[in-house]
């Protein structure tokens, strides 16, 4: 026999096959023949290798290095490094997620290290096309055994000792299935292979058939010899054309060497086997459809008793098993019984295959050890969750098995506790979904698949997947009340009761399980029209506009910005925003952070093009006086005007109520006006939105304290009706060092204010700023563009990716001058003569996550250094601050924020009449998030004021009018890019506190607004609105 | 002869009795609406389930494809059994609205609402008139296509076909298509019109639940107790 040096093992499994394999081999083949290795290499054919998501996969053996996602541009230098030089190529290794070096081995990998091979034990190492290779590793040696040297009753001990349960789904003993069609005097009996796969996201029948197909040939001569069948059938759906060219060669050569036909090996056993394809309906895989298809019947299942095993082909008795169960059989034969039941768990024995998809870093198929938990295979060989989400939960058995969430990750994967989590082992699928996974659309999904797929014979089936799929439907439309779940709930349980097969039985799984887990998820999608995942598109329609705190309608203002008319773009963002020049520039833009384009490549840039349109306005004089009358009598005051105040007073006064609000400082605007710097926020400019206010005939009186100037009790004895409270978070935080309360240490948010409200502050010539929030950038930049500042370094005890400042804030900060130390903590503030000379720091080091998703910052011991520093900013975070409250104004605090406490769906305080908003009750937020709260606030206090209950409406989200969209020439859509906003040139920023960024140009911010994806005309109402309703 | 327990008391049946002739035997009665006398039984439409087995492992089978096997405990009249009818006759409703039969199986067992958007298919394919073609017209004209909900019943390629003898035996056996329900409400999708009558009885046991051992013959013990 040849010798070669080295085998080139090429994955031809389906998934490999369909990325190119065949390709990589022709040119593996042709390259190695170039440089005349072809007598000391081989290139092989190997049946599915696992690790699907890499291919196409090679494997070189005896070194067992793994190259993962070739191309073929990639072979010549693989063959020429590695197999002419002897140096592996790195680059074309496997890399882990989430991480940088390359794993050259096949067995060092994640994926492949916890696995257990014994049905798959050929997987990637034979040509599943070559009888001798399957025979080199042991193949049909079990068969010679079970037909020389065993009786049937001993093969049929030995399978029933095993502890072997059928692997297509319900699990049922294979030894007494064999036993009981043994016992059946009548002839002729047959055997048959399920290979009827059709479940979402299941393959391991189809890798098994198509990488060792001798294996079930062999299992089910076994069979035949211990029930005494002279005739198989091997049932493969027809959508399997690899695995079924497979069989009929491994049938054939088999049939060549003796191993199938007449009288096998001599021992005088009559048996043969026959490929039967299925027409494509999932039932048949149901056995007694199956049957019926074999007999050339519709494939709809039958009644049970009579089993098959006494009446099952034409009548006669009939073993039915799964491809995967086979395959184990000649393993059990040869290895023994006690050997096999020493794997597993009491009840289930042995290994189980399942193949890994969905939201999972390695999509594959995996073969492990029955009572391995479910976070072993998921974050094990897994390798998580992409992307770095969160694991929402899996789908376990396909359509009829259930959902398992988070919480059960340490489940062990057995029948029994498998079913008892409401899921089932089923044939072995596992979709893994991440928080991005609507669990209502994947209830959805697989009904949807039910209803199709169910034969229709029983009402309760046929009827009963349907209604339940209308009924999810109408809840993913965002329809649906709570009397559709509770019927939803007694649909399934009828489902599952009245129904014939297996199908039926766990039809009602999908949403039973997921009602089970994610009951609140549910009732999200029915009671507030909101779907968590933003998945569900009848309730979201488009992103940008879901996600907005203030209902910003983004994407219609965009598509008005695309049509040229800035002017109705104006009015549809005037119309829910009171500050809208504000946002434009300082917005936390919950809606790009969901933007789908985001999803393909970058998201729009949705705050600048709403700055666009309102500098447009503005310098149009749109943004005209609008005097809203007063119609109501009942007076509201409010306290704080800064944006949740303010959009309270805004609200309020478009009702017609009469607002006076009441603010502490010399200006109104809050943290606006006295934190964030004129480089990001110009005064004029939130100059401009508060005169609009004031023309709309929002009274604001500044220098007016509560507490000192006036009580909450006043406010009511003046005849108040309602009080809004939005004071904000205006305490610093300290940070807890020693020193602190020296000479030169500043707490930004008082220098800040001080700065702005013109009082003026002493900075020495080194600046050190620590926190890593936008105020600690902000004070560091305000403080290096004072003639003074020589040096402003921002020290920062986690790593940039963790810092909370926004990004092209920090990028401005760094391009201008401003330093930062990452991973660094204040220790000690030195101080010489009660001035701060410098601070002593310590250097961090990343640990295990807290419990906000952050990795905690560790102190690495010794690492202590001093930084001199002439000013010490403290920017370490606010708290709500409310000194003038009392006990008898009969609101409730945090005891650990210091924040007021309401109740959030309304803004209520515990004192009727008394609504809070903004930092006051969140703590440091956004703008936005603090505009939400004071537009909520405004609809509260209407309820209250005309005696309603604190209720509001909830709907589906959807933009008041549909654009017509635009179209992108080709060109233009290949080019679309996210424009970048034009910067104020650095030689002049240092100098003065003109704005950073200038605005998009009307190209740019035409260009922008047309690469818009436009999700908001997706929904039936915006077809139906744009007439192109199907 | 086989031994059975029905409805807690000991039976026997012959040799290849379904669950259903032997109930029927006793004196048992059963909804049913694919079953008939001269076809083969088909299981679709679900209304003859029993409870088979000790709860909590007890399942629902149709007793009209299930046979009576020795030592086998059958339930005929549980509250699971109902709660499962209920739902077949509202779901089979729910297309059909205009059945007699199916009006009379509502109001009998006190389904007094549809809870799903009517479709007035006028079909069920509860099969009858696909068996009585082939097994005693022996014309196979019609038969199913499809599956799922996409299911119906038609002539090959939905053509005129050369088998069909216009018999209209097909028609004969339909629970839908023919008898239209006359019932005083007969315009609003559920009449229940039959429900009027007072209950005569007001017991409800489990097992053996009407005292004259007649399970399911009024049918006033299935409904829902009126207020």
């Amino acid at each position: 026999m040849k010798q070669y040096r080295a085998h080139l093992l090429v994955c031809a499994g389906t998934g490999c096959v369909s990325c190119g394999s065949f390709k990589i081999k022709e040119t593996l083949e042709k390259e190695i023949k170039k440089r005349k290795l072809q007598d000391e290499v081989q290139v092989v054919a190997t049946g599915c290798n696992g690790f699907c998501e890499r291919g196409p996969i090679v494997l070189v053996q005896p070194d067992g290095i793994f190259y993962q996602h070739l191309k073929v541009e990639d072979v010549p230098r693989l063959v020429e490094e590695h197999l002419l030089k002897g140096r592996p190529v790195k680059k074309l290794m496997y890399v882990p997620p989430a991480e940088d070096k390359p794993v050259p081995k096949m067995k060092d990998i994640e994926f492949f290290k916890h696995q257990r091979l014994i049905v798959l034990r050929n997987r990637g190492r034979i040509d599943p096309e070559k009888i001798e290779e399957y025979i080199a590793f042991d193949g049909y040696e079990a068969m010679g055994k079970a037909l020389a040297k065993m009786t049937p009753e001993t093969v049929l001990a030995e399978i029933t000792a095993s502890g072997l349960r059928g692997r297509g789904g319900a699990g049922f003993p294979t030894g007494k299935k064999w036993v009981a069609c043994a016992k059946e005097k009548r002839t002729p009996k047959y055997i048959i292979c399920n290979g009827d796969e059709g479940d979402p996201g299941a393959f391991m029948d189809r890798s098994v058939l198509e990488a060792d197909p001798h294996a079930i040939i062999e299992g089910m001569v076994i069979g035949a010899r211990a029930i005494g069948a002279a005739k198989g059938f091997v049932y493969i759906r027809h959508e399997y054309p690899l695995a079924i060219k497979r069989v009929e060669i491994a049938l054939r050569q088999a049939r060549e060497y003796g191993l199938l036909g007449k009288d096998i090996l001599g021992t005088g056993l009559d048996f043969d086997l026959e490929i039967v394809q299925g027409a494509g309906a999932f039932v048949s895989g149901e056995e007694t459809a199956l049957i019926a298809s074999v007999e050339g019947k519709i494939a709809m299942p039958r009644q049970r008793p009579p089993y098959p095993a006494r009446k099952g082909i034409w009548g006669s008795p009939t073993v039915i098993n799964n491809v995967e169960t086979w395959a184990t059989v000649p393993n059990i034969i040869r290895r023994g019984a006690a050997w096999y039941a020493g794997l597993g768990t009491d009840t289930s024995k042995g290994t189980k295959i399942f193949s890994l998809v969905g939201k999972i870093n390695n999509t594959g198929l995996v073969e492990v050890p029955m009572g391995i938990s479910l976070r072993e295979i998921i974050f094990g060989i897994g390798g998580g969750i992409p992307g770095g989400r969160a694991f929402k939960a899996v789908q376990i058995g396909g359509p009829s098995g259930g959902c398992i969430p988070a919480k059960l990750l340490d489940l062990p994967v057995d029948y029994e506790s498998l079913t008892a989590a409401g899921a089932m082992m089923g044939s072995g699928g596992m979709i893994v979904m991440d928080d991005k996974t609507c669990i209502v659309d994947i209830a959805k999904y697989f009904l949807n698949f039910l209803r199709d797929e169910s034969c229709g014979k029983c009402v309760s089936c046929r009827e009963g997947t349907q209604r339940m799929w209308e009924i999810v439907s109408k809840i993913t439309d965002g329809q649906a009340t709570l009397e559709d779940i509770s019927l939803l709930e007694e649909l399934a349980a009828s489902v599952k009761d009245a129904s014939l097969c297996g199908l039926g039985q766990t039809a009602g799984n999908p949403v039973l399980s997921t009602l089970r887990y994610f009951r609140a998820e549910y009732e999200r999608h029915v009671l507030d029209k909101r779907c968590p995942a933003m998945v569900c598109k009848e309730i979201v329609s488009s992103p940008c506009q879901y996600i907005c705190p203030i209902d910003q309608e983004a994407s219609t203002y965009i598509a008005l910005i695309a049509q040229k008319k800035y002017e109705e773009a104006f009015k549809i963002i005037r119309k829910d925003n009171p500050l809208p020049s504000v946002c434009g520039r300082v917005c936390s833009r919950a809606c790009e952070s969901v933007c789908r384009a985001g999803e393909i490549g970058e998201p729009i840039a949705i705050r600048a093009l709403k700055r666009y349109v309102m500098d447009w306005a503005r310098a149009k004089g749109l943004d005209a006086p609008t005097k809203f009358p007063v119609t109501r009598t009942d007076k509201v005051a409010i306290v704080g005007a800064g944006p949740a105040g303010l959009a309270a007073g805004y609200e309020l006064i478009k009702k017609g109520y009469p607002v006076r609000i009441f603010e502490s400082l010399p200006v109104a605007g809050g943290m606006l006006r006295v934190t964030i710097p004129d480089h990001r926020l110009p005064k004029d400019v939130l100059q401009d939105d508060l005169d609009y206010l004031a023309s709309c005939g929002l009274n604001i009186k500044t220098n007016m304290t509560l507490g000192k100037d006036f009580t909450l009790d006043d406010l009511f004895q003046q005849g108040y009706k309602a009080v809004f409270l939005a004071t904000g978070a205006h305490k610093p935080l300290e940070m807890g060092v020693p020193g602190e309360e020296a000479e030169g240490v500043l707490q930004a948010l008082e220098y800040l204010k001080d700065y702005h409200l013109g009082s003026p502050v002493s900075l020495g010539a080194r600046v050190v700023v620590i926190g890593g929030g936008n105020s600690a950038v902000d004070a560091a930049r305000v403080a290096f563009r004072d003639k003074r500042v020589k040096q402003a370094t921002i020290l920062y005890r986690r790593t940039r990716k963790e810092m909370p400042a926004y990004p092209e804030e920090v990028e401005a900060g760094l391009e201008e001058g401003v330093k930062i130390e990452y991973l660094v903590a204040p220790v000690r503030v030195r101080i010489r003569d009660e001035k701060v000379v410098g601070v002593e720091c310590i250097r961090m080091k990343l640990g295990e996550k807290d419990s906000s998703g952050r990795a905690k910052p560790v102190p690495i011991p010794g690492s202590e250094f001093q930084i001199p520093a002439d000013t010490l900013i403290l920017a370490i975070s606010e708290r709500a601050y409310t000194p003038y409250l009392k006990d008898s104004d009969g609101l409730t605090l945090s005891p650990q924020w210091g924040t007021i406490i309401v109740d959030p769906a309304s803004m209520a305080t515990t004192r009727p009449g008394v609504f809070a908003g903004g930092d006051v009750v969140s703590g440091p937020s956004s703008v936005v998030e603090a505009m939400a709260a004071g537009k909520t606030a405004a609809l509260s206090i209407e309820c209250y004021l005309e005696g309603r209950p604190l209720t509001r409406p909830h709907g589906v989200t959807r933009p008041s009018l549909y654009v017509e969209p635009v179209k992108l020439t080709e060109e233009e859509a290949q080019n679309a890019k996210r424009a970048k906003m034009p910067h104020l040139p650095l030689a002049k920023r240092r100098s003065g506190h003109e704005e950073i960024e200038t605005g998009f140009t009307k190209e740019l911010a035409l260009k922008e607004a047309r690469r818009c994806l436009r999700c908001e005309l997706e929904t039936r109402d915006a077809k139906k609105a744009m007439g192109r309703e199907t | 002869m086989i031994e059975l327990i029905l409805n807690g008391l000991p039976v026997k049946a012959e040799e290849g009795w379904t669950v259903l002739e032997t109930a029927n035997f006793y004196g048992l009665e059963i909804p049913t609406l694919c079953h008939h006398e001269g076809l083969t039984e088909f299981g679709g439409c679900r209304l003859c389930l029993v409870e088979i087995g000790e709860p909590p492992k007890s399942n629902l089978v149709t007793s009209c494809t299930y046979p009576a096997e020795a030592g086998l405990v059958v339930r005929t009249d549980t509250n699971r059994v109902w709660a499962a009818r209920r739902m077949m006759i509202e779901l089979m409703l729910s297309v059909a609205p205009g059945s007699k039969v199916l009006q009379d199986l509502a109001s009998k067992f006190g389904v007094t609402k549809v809870r799903f958007t009517p479709r007035n298919e006028e079909c069920i394919l509860c099969g009858l008139c696909v068996r009585i073609c082939a097994e005693q017209m022996d014309a196979k004209a019609i038969g199913f296509q499809q599956r799922g909900h996409k299911r119906k019943i038609s002539t090959p390629f939905d053509m005129r076909s050369e088998e069909c003898r216009l018999c209209g035996a097909c028609m004969y056996v339909c629970p839908v298509c023919q008898l239209r329900c006359q019932g005083p409400n007969a315009e609003t999708a559920l009449c229940n019109g039959c429900l009027t009558m007072d209950p005569t009885c007001l017991e409800h046991y489990d097992d053996l639940q009407c005292w004259m051992y007649d399970a399911g013959r009024c049918g006033t013990c299935v409904r829902e107790k009126k207020s």
